[in-house]
This record gives structure tokens, sequence and C-alpha cells, in this order.
């Protein structure tokens, strides 16, 4: 608790509460006019965040629909700020920072952070925070999966002035725009967020004058004290107790096959709760590393999914805790590449929805599908000018079967469930690709007693273009989303491309950059659906009908995955029917043989693949083998690690 | 007898009845229970309950629930929806967002139209409109077959860039109508052609499964009315804040979505309007919650970002509402963290308050304002009388003990909260909008908006609150007062730099003559008909465009750059004039006149009413003698000082200390806040 605060009498309840409200207002307002105003389509699909903090850099209030990513961040950039101007800040200043060292998550965020003064005194800041299109870098925008260092990702932006007392330092916003490939939006970006964060100031200066400036101040305190009270609360009514689980990154790509873990421990003691990393994996040659400030912000993104009613501010953040191994893939420092951060991100994500499963199993869900981008970039022959341009895309996809219900179809990914998916008649208007497909992936969704939500595939063919070249950002090609409670693994990711006049499509897998691609290439990139909840030969048998019905799963998948044998009688009237007999035999067998299935002999798997006798749904889902997918040759550590995992989430639990 | 018009508004509860003499001016009203199993039947029963000699009326115009409520109980006819071939769940990819972002238990709702029911055919247009591929004639027929076997009852029809180029959703529709000649066929490209597929079919999606309904019920409304001797169009009111006949809804059912929550928004600005202010918040404050509504230079901000269930956008242009959940019912609590707050939870109709009697113990808003005394116990001419002894046991144990607070201060705690609730939402309206709360007025209505305007009036620095005749009735009077309006649109998006000014001259003149072939179906005569353009313009990189007004006839398009800038700034706070502009969006509002009759204006005679007497009411801790008035009894031109309160059939007027108040020639009271 602020020590302040126990020195005076606590505002009335009518000032706090309006207060509270004004800060949220304040920042939602920030939101609204950088929707409004924004040049970077990542920040108009809603990647990015506001918060108003205190004189001490501490946030007072976030907006309730920022990005997921962000959310445990701000206070540590706007801290990096205050450290560096330090006693030389004026009204009218704004300064930006993009530090993934100094707390930020990756480069591409960059925030804009303006003081604000009442007179002469500074009273707070207020921060605004886009995922800019482009900062330079190796590659169009700046995800270069082969980086190792952030000398190739992107340019790195320490707090700098971009406004002077009101005047725009045009000299260091034209150095900044210029290191990038898409200077007239950068320079229209940094307008659009300064101008957000005077909307903040404008509020708060208002309330200033109607609350008077103390009042102010003890209001930006309790409102964190109060956060943290609730949150205490909640955390010292649970038990107390350890959990721990593990989760992978696919790879590294400097090694051989074989995942790399993030191990994690939560101990819960009395009203605060520590997350301890030891175990995890070393950084690795790749930009899948996670430094400090990303990491924090996992583990209460995390949390905040089970206390969804709770406001965040710096008060949630002081109940928690984290220790982790120095410069591990969860603490990277600098100039480790960081740029994928979101990798282990999500992995720690879906880590504490395992744990927090077990502690508040009305609320327990299974894994989140990952998000993936694309990113694309060549010149544009459509038109004679033969411009540059950028395609820059994620998609939706499958979260996890929950505990009495089905997750969520095509949903965005846990990264932000905030981010927009883009609509393909923008893609075609401004990139030379046209989409054929753009649908929900049938057998996507990982089987369960509860299913997990579907993913979908979209397909895209490479218009006239010339000098293009592609790279796909995505994991858990081999760390497959995973089940709990019994319930089966979904799928793996990965991306396939047909070249132009070639019949057969070729798997490129889950992570590649620069790879150069043509006109009419034709490149198909599904996405994972979630994980099953539950044994799926628990599954009441119509449910999976109504599936087929609405062509979610095929008829063959229902009989593999959870032993219902169903008929078609009139697909134009959408009949079709359960054999309850063949469901109940199918069931049996499958009960009798699925524990030697998954302990089965990884090459005799591998060359059943091989055969084509098996697909990769098989493969994951049955015998619980990772391959590569190309190839058809049997990962054997990687196969260990996965069947170390299925046996604790699915396997020990079936009857 | 004289000839009159009718305004029917249903809604959840009441259906509202409004019958103005087209002699006088004069009007009245009838409230009547809703029948929502047939609203139909509230609706014909209201017409014979308040004695309307369907012969002599002139216009009959109707705001109704019904679209609104078939989308959200989904009691919806079986509807398909025909895509190309690969996009079929556009419209349940939506954007893939959920509106709560961090509660993984609760999710976006299916899609209208199940998957089984969305079916596709080969065909593919370019992004210029070119077509790529035919629409597969043998698999299109083959669709409709199926959908005849099953026996849907509409169609939405959803193909890639038709907005460029309609011919192949055309030609689709050509082939259904073949095979089933009386079923609906909705076209994305003809109910909203805008570039985005998602908006685009989800638009299409909501038109026609609500079709059916809608058609139906105006189809029976229209045949009673006639049977009753009503001999003109009935009238329909929409959304985007006019009215449409049966034949256009036969085409845009779905702007009928909504039309409730449009009404109080339209009144608020013909009030605003009538007493010269042309800038008017719109405060709709009723049991459950409050509808928030701006008027900007005379008419209401309009947007194209709604839904009635979130991910499912209806993409007509329609009043910007923004609602919230505090009302007279909305519950006092103290979170966890210890802070005191107020809704969104409601004690609704049943119990309702806990000076209702019915059980709830916990304070509501209306608890509060009667133990301030701001609100009497005898409500509804004496229908409803409320226990306050109930009312402040429960401020008591809701906040008073659990806060260490007095009685008075308690409850003064809990309509603080609300109001200041109520001003951020006005806020977010109207200042993060960039306009400023003094230059408007705060028009209060609903059962509740007259307790707490003034106080939210002065909390915004608004400096006049208006209080219409019959604050519970508005929104029945905002469906009389309104003229037939259509909304059409088309893709233009082209720099600035690089657009030669007779193209979009040419552009608004083709829709313009659609605009008026659209009203002279509905019966406008020429004379009546005011077409007004817009166009939607950004800087060259942004996402948001911007709207603003065209002129009569585009000659130059440094002009509207101009316009663009000045806009951008008053808007926003900023302008980049060295940057480019582009075109994205051009649109025609088209508006044929209905002649309207003047409401009653009374002598304004000032003068001091006689009081009924006093009673007690607290104001910032303190008890002060407050005059009492019927405002039945009220006559224009009175003039009251604060503290007063004016009660009245359907709700209560407070002028607080400090304020004064006069009745208008319109019998409106307009309270000075003196801020």
């Amino acid at each position: 608790m602020n020590t302040d605060t126990k020195t005076r009498d606590p505002l009335h309840p009518v000032t706090f509460e309006v207060l509270k409200n004004s800060f949220i207002t304040s920042v939602d307002q920030m939101a609204e006019q950088m929707l409004r105003t924004c040049y970077s389509f990542v920040i108009y699909n809603r990647d990015f965040s506001n918060a108003l903090h205190d004189a001490q850099g501490n946030s007072v209030a976030q907006g309730n629909q920022d990005i997921a990513v962000h959310v445990g961040t701000l206070h540590f950039t706007c801290k990096d700020v205050i450290r560096v101007f330090e006693g030389e800040m004026m009204p009218g200043d704004v300064y930006a920072i993009n530090d993934p060292y100094a707390g930020g998550t990756h480069l591409s965020d960059v925030r804009l952070v303006r003081p604000i003064f009442d007179d002469d005194t500074l009273i707070g800041f207020s921060q605004s925070n886009g995922h800019w299109s482009d900062l330079g870098g190796s590659v169009p925008g700046s995800f270069d999966v082969s980086a190792r260092d952030m000398f190739r990702e992107a340019v790195r932006i320490t707090p700098v002035r971009l406004f002077r007392a009101g005047e725009f330092c045009h000299d260091v916003a034209g150095m900044i725009a210029a290191n990038t490939r898409d200077p007239g939006s950068i320079l229209g970006d940094i307008h659009s967020q300064a101008s957000a964060t005077a909307v903040s100031e404008r509020e708060i200066l208002r309330l200033v004058r109607k609350y008077g400036r103390d009042q102010v101040l003890q209001g930006m305190d309790e409102v964190q004290d109060y956060v943290e009270r609730a949150v205490r609360q909640r955390i010292a009514a649970l038990p107390d107790g350890t959990w721990q689980t593990v989760d992978y990154i696919d790879r590294d790509p400097a090694k051989g096959e074989g995942m790399i873990p993030i191990h994690i421990k939560m101990t819960i003691k009395g009203d605060e709760i520590h997350y301890d990393f030891t175990g995890s994996h070393p950084t690795i040659a790749s930009i899948y590393n996670s430094a400090p400030g990303a990491t924090f912000s996992a583990v209460v993104a995390g949390m905040k999914t089970f206390f969804p009613d709770l406001p965040f501010n710096s008060g949630f953040f002081r109940t928690v805790s984290i220790s982790a191994p120095e410069n591990s893939v969860v603490s990277a420092q600098w100039p480790v590449a960081v740029t994928g951060f979101l990798m282990p991100f999500e992995k720690i994500m879906n880590s504490i929805f395992e744990m927090w499963s077990q502690i508040m199993p009305e609320r327990a869900i299974a894994c989140a599908f990952n998000l993936e981008y694309l990113l694309a970039g060549g010149r544009d022959l459509r038109t004679p000018e033969k411009p540059i341009f950028m395609f820059y895309e994620w998609l939706p996809g499958g979260w996890g079967g929950r505990n009495g219900k089905d997750g969520s179809d095509v949903t965005s990914a846990c990264f932000g469930v905030g981010l927009q998916s883009q609509p393909n008649e923008g893609n075609e208007r401004v990139n030379p690709t046209r989409t054929t497909e753009f649908q929900i992936l049938r057998d996507s969704a990982g089987p369960g007693k509860w299913r997990g939500g579907t993913g979908l595939q979209k397909t895209s063919l490479l218009l006239d273009s010339e000098d293009a070249v592609m790279s796909y950002i995505c994991d858990r090609e081999r760390a497959v989303v995973w089940g709990v409670e019994g319930g089966l693994p979904s799928m793996p990711h990965g991306l396939s491309i047909r070249r132009a006049g070639e019949a057969q499509a070729k798997w490129l897998g889950s992570v590649f950059s620069d790879y150069p691609v043509h006109t009419g290439d034709e490149f198909a990139r599904p996405t994972a659906g979630g994980g099953g909840f539950g044994d799926p030969l628990e599954r009441d048998p119509q449910a999976v009908c109504t599936d087929v019905i609405d062509d979610y799963v095929s008829i063959d998948r229902a009989a593999k995955d959870y032993g219902v044998v169903i008929r078609e009688i009139d697909a134009d009237l959408c009949e079709y029917a359960v054999d309850e007999d063949a469901t109940a035999a199918l069931r049996a067998h499958i009960r009798a043989k699925r524990k030697d299935w998954a302990r089965m002999d990884p090459a005799e798997v591998a060359e059943l693949y091989r055969k084509g006798e098996i697909d990769a749904l098989d493969a994951v889902r049955r015998y619980a083998v990772i391959l590569d997918w190309e190839t058809g040759e049997a990962l054997e550590k990687t196969t260990a690690q996965f069947r170390e995992s299925f046996e604790k989430r699915t396997v020990a639990h079936w009857s | 007898m004289s000839s009159t018009r009718v305004a029917v508004d249903v809604g959840g509860t009441f259906t509202d009845i409004c019958i103005m003499d087209e002699e006088t001016g004069a009007i009245r009203i009838e409230k009547i229970g809703s029948t929502p199993d047939d609203p139909m039947k509230a609706v014909m029963d209201g017409v014979g309950i308040a004695g309307i000699d369907l012969s002599q009326v002139t216009m009959f115009s109707h705001g109704t629930t019904v679209a609104t409520n078939a989308l959200i109980t989904r009691n919806l006819p079986r509807t398909a929806m025909v895509t190309t071939e690969g996009f079929r769940d556009v419209v349940e990819i939506r954007r893939a967002t959920k509106e709560d972002l961090w509660d993984t238990y609760k999710d976006v709702a299916k899609p209208y139209i199940p998957r089984r029911d969305r079916l596709t055919v080969r065909e593919r247009v370019d992004a210029d409109g070119n077509i790529l591929e035919s629409l597969d004639e043998e698999g299109a027929r083959r669709v409709a077959e199926v959908l005849k076997k099953r026996g849907v009852k509409s169609i939405a029809v959803g193909f890639m860039n038709s907005y460029v180029n309609p011919e192949n959703e055309r030609r689709m529709r050509a082939i259904l109508k073949e095979v089933m000649p009386d079923v609906p066929v909705s076209l994305s490209a003809e109910i909203m052609p805008e570039i985005f597929e998602h908006e685009r079919f989800s638009t299409a999606m909501a038109n026609a499964v609500v079709s059916p309904v809608v058609v139906d019920y105006v189809s029976r409304l229209g045949e009673k009315l006639e049977e009753g001797g009503y001999s003109r169009e009935l009238l329909l009111l929409h959304t985007g804040g006019g009215v449409m006949t049966p034949h256009a809804v036969r085409d845009f059912a779905a702007r009928l979505a909504g039309s409730g929550i449009a009404a109080g928004a339209i009144a608020s600005r013909f009030i605003g309007n009538l007493c010269g202010f042309p800038n008017t918040i719109g405060f709709d404050m009723g049991g459950t919650s409050t509808d928030v509504s701006v008027s900007y230079q005379g008419e209401p901000r309009i947007t194209k970002d709604w839904y009635i269930e979130y991910g499912y956008p209806i993409r007509f242009p329609s009043i910007e509402v923004l609602t919230i959940g505090a009302g007279g019912g909305s519950l006092a609590w103290q979170d966890e963290g210890g802070s005191l707050r107020n809704g969104p939870q409601s004690a609704g109709a049943h119990p309702g308050p806990a000076c209702y009697k019915n059980g709830n113990e916990v304070a509501t808003n209306t608890d509060a304002n009667v133990v301030l005394g701001r609100l009497g116990t005898s409500l509804a001419g004496g229908k409803i009388t409320l226990d306050p002894a109930l009312a402040e046991a429960a401020v008591r144990r809701t906040v008073a003990e659990p806060f260490g607070m007095d009685l008075h201060d308690a409850a003064e705690a809990i309509v603080r909260v609300a109001n200041a609730n109520m001003a951020n939402a006005v806020r977010l309206l109207s200042i993060s909008r960039g306009y400023d709360p003094r230059d408007f007025a705060l028009c209060a209505f609903g059962g509740a908006g007259a307790l707490h305007g003034a106080a939210i009036a002065r909390e915004l620095s608004i400096p006049t609150v208006i209080v219409p005749p019959s604050p519970g009735v508005t929104s029945a009077l905002g469906c009389l007062l309104v003229d037939i309006q259509h909304d059409f649109s088309d893709s233009f998006m082209r720099r600035a730099d690089d657009t030669d000014p007779a193209d979009i001259e040419a552009l608004f003149q083709r829709i313009e003559s659609e605009a008026r072939a659209q009203l002279k179906r509905e019966g406008v005569e020429p004379a009546n008909m005011v077409l007004s353009r817009t166009v939607e313009m950004m800087y060259q990189g942004q996402w948001r465009s911007l709207q603003l007004d065209a002129p009569a006839k585009v000659t130059d398009v440094d002009e509207l750059v101009d316009a663009f800038h000045r806009e951008h700034e008053r808007e926003y706070n900023f302008a980049r004039k060295d940057a480019g502009v582009s075109f994205f969006r051009v649109a025609v509002k088209a508006v044929g006149i209905v002649p309207k009759a003047d409401l009653q204006k009374h002598p304004e005679r000032p003068h001091t009413p006689e009081p009924l007497g006093q009673r007690p009411v607290w104001f910032d801790g303190q008890a002060h003698e407050a005059t009492l008035y019927q405002r039945e009894g009220l006559e224009a031109g009175a003039q009251i000082e604060g503290p007063a309160i004016i009660e009245q059939f359907d709700s209560t007027t407070v002028v607080p200390p400090g304020m004064s108040a006069t009745v208008d020639a319109f019998m409106n009271i307009r309270i000075e806040t003196k801020v």
C-alpha cells in the first residue's frame, strides 16, 4: 500500500468513485481518438493500449478494451521515461519509447508519453502505445525470424523527445520515420498518438479544476490501493499451495529437434502470488524470446482471465512477483532478439490457464490456438508505378474446450482478443493477392467431451508481383495445441505452398522468413482449433451429429475421434442419424486400444504416415507422435516431450 | 371532427399513443400495456381506447420493436445465405473479436443463419469489379433446389467484391426467383453497397432474417388500419431518424431494427429545434437504463457502427445512441474493494425499488430520491404509493451503515454516483467528439430524466435543461414529427489529387436519381423531396473516414479538401494540411417532407404560479424548503425559483437551489442552471 494514504483521510466515497470512473473514461477517450485517427492498420485493428499514470509512473487506469499483451508493461516504459527526463520535463512535452529491454514488449510497439502538469507541478502521465506498421530492420513489417539480436530487427527508441513544450521536434521524428519503410504513416501515427495523450491530459486537468490537485493526486493513489485490496481479497480466499506445468516452443533453429521448455511454478501464499520460471530454457537463436516486461504482462494477462471483472492498474501488479533464471526465453536481455516475444507470451498464458483451471474448475479451459501471422512484401505489378506492397495479416482460430461447454470457434488469439481479423476485400484492394478460401476448417477442433473451438483456413493466390518474399511467424507445429482432462490435441500449425503450375503443395511449417514467392503461387494457412476438454468418448453422440450436420466435423473423424458412427440420410435436408449400436461397439474398441496407440513406437507411426495410411491428425490425436510433417520423419526427442505432457493431460484422465 | 395525426410507439412495457389535432396543434396522449406476443393488438386496442376515428387520420406513424425483438429473441424464420465458394463462414468468423475481452466463458452469439443453411456457388469478381468467373448457373440452380426443398422463408446473397460489381449477385437472385418466386432475396450489393465483406454480408443477413417477420407485421397492420378507414400510407420509424412506407420495408426490413431507441433521440432533437436550441443532448432515463444522444446544428449524430447483437453489424446509418445501465431502479452496492457503485444491475419493474414494497431491500436511485424528498410518495396520479420508510431502511442498510454516513448523505451519495456515471456517458458522446457541452441544451425525459437532468447539466456546465410536457411519452412524440427518409451510398475510393470533380458529381447525380425514384414510389411529390449530399474522406493512410457535407454541385475538389482539414481539426484537435487526402464514399440522404402541423402554442404570460405547498428536500447535505407545483396546473409563462419540485402524472422535475425555471409557449419546462 502507498504509505501516503495512511496519513490523510480517505476521499469521500462519491469523490473516489467519480475520480475512478473519470480516470477510466479519460483513457477510453484516448482509445477512441487513436482508433479514429491512426494510420497503422495494426493499430486500427486494435493492437494498441493507453494508460494514465501517477507522477511516479505507476498505472492508475488502463483501457478495458486494451490488447492483452500490453497490459502489464506501460508502467515500466513510463518509469523509463521518467528515469531519462526527470527534472527537465515541461508542459507540452511528449516522449517516445519502444525499448523492450526497459519493460516494453517489442520494438514495433511504440509508446508516446506525455507528462501532465498542473501549473508547474508534475501530477501524472498519459501514455499511448500502438503497434506501428514498420520500424525498419531487415524485412518488411520488422519481423525477421532469423534475427539473433535487435540490430537486425528494427530501430530501438530509447526515450526521446518528440514534442518540446508543444513544439513538434521534426528532426527527431524525421529521423525515426526515415528508418522505416513507411515514413508517411509513421509521422501520421505520431500525431495521432500525441493527440490521444492530450485528450487524457485535458480530462485530468478538468478534474483538477473541479476537485483540486490534492484530491486528484490522492485519487490516483487510492484507485491503485482499491484494486490491490480487491485482488488480495480474492487471492486470500483461495487455498495456499503450489501448482506447476510446462509448455514448449517448437524448436531452437540453431539446434537439432527438441522443444524448448518454459517451466512455471505458481505459489499462492496468503494474499500474494509468486511465479517461478526456474528450469526454463536459455534464450534461443530466433526472435521467439521474451524480455522481463513482456513476461510480466503474460502473467498478469493470464491471471486477469480468471478475474475478468477487476480493473487493471499497478495495484493489481503489486500482488504478483516473478523469478526467472538469467537470460532465459522468458527473461531475455539486450541485445537478444525479442520481436517474437508473443510465442513465449502465449505459452505462459496457456500455462496459467492450465494451473488456474485446477484452482477454479468452473472457469477451466484447455489450450488455445497459436497466433500466426504472415508478412509478404515486394512490388505490386498491377499498376505501372509498381509500388511496394506489404501484406501483413493474422488469422483467428479456436480456443480450448471448457468445463461444460465447447471452446469458442474462430476467435482472435489470447495474445489479444480485441485484435480484429482483416477483411479479404481490403487485402485484395491493397495487395496483389486474391483469397480463394476463407472458411472454418473441418475437423480442426481438438476432440473432447467439450470440443475445442474451430480454426479456419485461408488460402491466397499471389497475383502480378516481383521481388516478393514471405515470412511466417507461428509456432505449435510441434508443441501442438493440447487438450486437458482427457481431451485431445487439435492439429499442427503450419503453412503450405503450391507453386504456380504445380499440382502438389509443399509444407513449409510454422516459421520461416525471406522465402521468395512468385506470381501464381498459392499459399494455404490453416489455424488450429482449441484443445479438447474431457474424454471425447464421453461426448454426447447427438452433439457430434449436430457438428456433422453443420460440417464442423466430418463423418470420418466423428468415428475416429469420438467413436460416433453417423449415417447420412438426406444431406439436402440436413438429415443425419447416429447409429447407436455401431457407436457403442466402436467406442468400446477405441477404449480398449487407445492407451496402446498413444504409446506405440514413433518409428512405426512415422512409417504409417509416410505410406499414407494415417494423416497428421491421426498422428497427434491417436498416437501422440510428432513428425516432420513434410518428410514424415519421426522427431524422437520432441515426441518424448509431447508424450510426457499427453500422458498427464490426457491419458491419465481416461477411464 | 377535425382531422388528426397519430403516432404509436411500442415499447417493452407500454405502447404510447400520441394524437395531434391538425387544426389546433393540441396533443393528447394515451398509454396502454404492450402485448409482446402480438404487438399489433396493443396498437389497435390503443386506437380504440383513444377513440380515434381512423377515417379522419391523415398520418399514422409507428415506431415498432418487431424487428428488434425478432433479432434479440432469435424468433426467426428459416433463412439461408448463398455466398461465393470458399466464403461460407464470413458471417461466422466476423472480425473474430469478443465483446468481453477477458471473460473466457462469455461467447459471441452464433450468426442468425446457421452454417448448415449457408451454401456456396462458384463465381468471382475482383477488387476492380472485373468478373473473373461468371456465376456457375448449374450450381446456382442446384442451390436453389436444395433451399426450396428445405422450405426456407428468406435468402441473403453475399458475393465477394459485389459492391463494385453486383452482376453475379443479381444473376443469383434471378435464378432463386425462378425456383422460389415468393421468397424474398436480400442482395448484399443492394442492401449495403460498401467494401468489407463481413459488414456487408452481416447487414444483408440481418435484413433477410427479419424481412418475413416485419413484412408480415406491416401488411397485417396496414390491413387492419385500412379496415378501420385509414386511407393513407402507414409510416414506419427507422433508426436513421425518418420514416418509410411498407413498400420500402419490403426491401430494407432491417432498417426497422432499433427503431424504438431512435424515437427518443428524434424527439429531443425536435424539441431542441422548437425551443431554438439546434444543439441538443437527449437524456432519456428510464427504469433500468439511460439513452444519450446528440444533435448538432439541428441534425442528430449518425453512426454506421451499430448492431443489435455484438459481432453482427447492421450498417444502415443510424442515430447514435449510447445506452448505459443507469436508471431509477439501478442498485447501489459496495464492491469488494470497498468502493460505492451504482448499477448496472437493476431492480427492474419487479420487484422494483425498495419503496415499491415488493420485497427488494437494496437501495436504488428511486429510493435515494425518495429519502432526499425529491420524489414524492404518490405517483401516477395516486395509482402508485411509495413507502418512504422502506426507502430509508434500504439506504441505511446498503450505504449509510457500510460507509459510516448519515442517512441523507448516503442517499445523496447514491444519486451523485449515478449522476457522475451518466455525465461520463454524455462526455463520451460530446467532449470526446469535439463538442463543448456549454453550447448545448439538455433535453431530459423518460420516467426519471427530469429528476436528474438539472444535476447532470450542472456537472457538465450545460446552461439549459428542457423538460418536455409529457416526459414519459416523449418518444411517441418523436414518431409524430418525422419525414420519410432514405440513405443511399456508394464507394468512391480515390486520392483527392487524382480526382476530377466531374466524376464525383456524376456519381452523386446517379445516386440522386435512384433516390428520387424511391421517394416517388412512396408517393412523395417532387416539391417535397429534399436531397442532401455527404462525402467521406480521410488522410491517405488513415483507416477511418470522416463525413462532411458536400455541395449541391461539386465543381472543386480543393474546397472539399479544405473542409475536411477543418472538420478533422474540430473533431480531433489536429489537422495535417501537408498530408494527402483521399475520398472513401459518397452518400445521399433523401427526405420526403411530410407536411407538419404546428404544435399548439400558448400565450406566455410571465407570472409566479401559486404553489401547492412546500416540503423539505435535501441538496448538498442540507434540507431546503422546496416549493411544490403540479405540472398539469402550470400555465405558459410561469416562473419558478429553485428549490422547487414539479410533479406530474408520469414524472417529477427537480429545480435545485440557485436555478430557476419557466414554462414556455409549448409547455416545456426550461431550467436555467446558471452555471
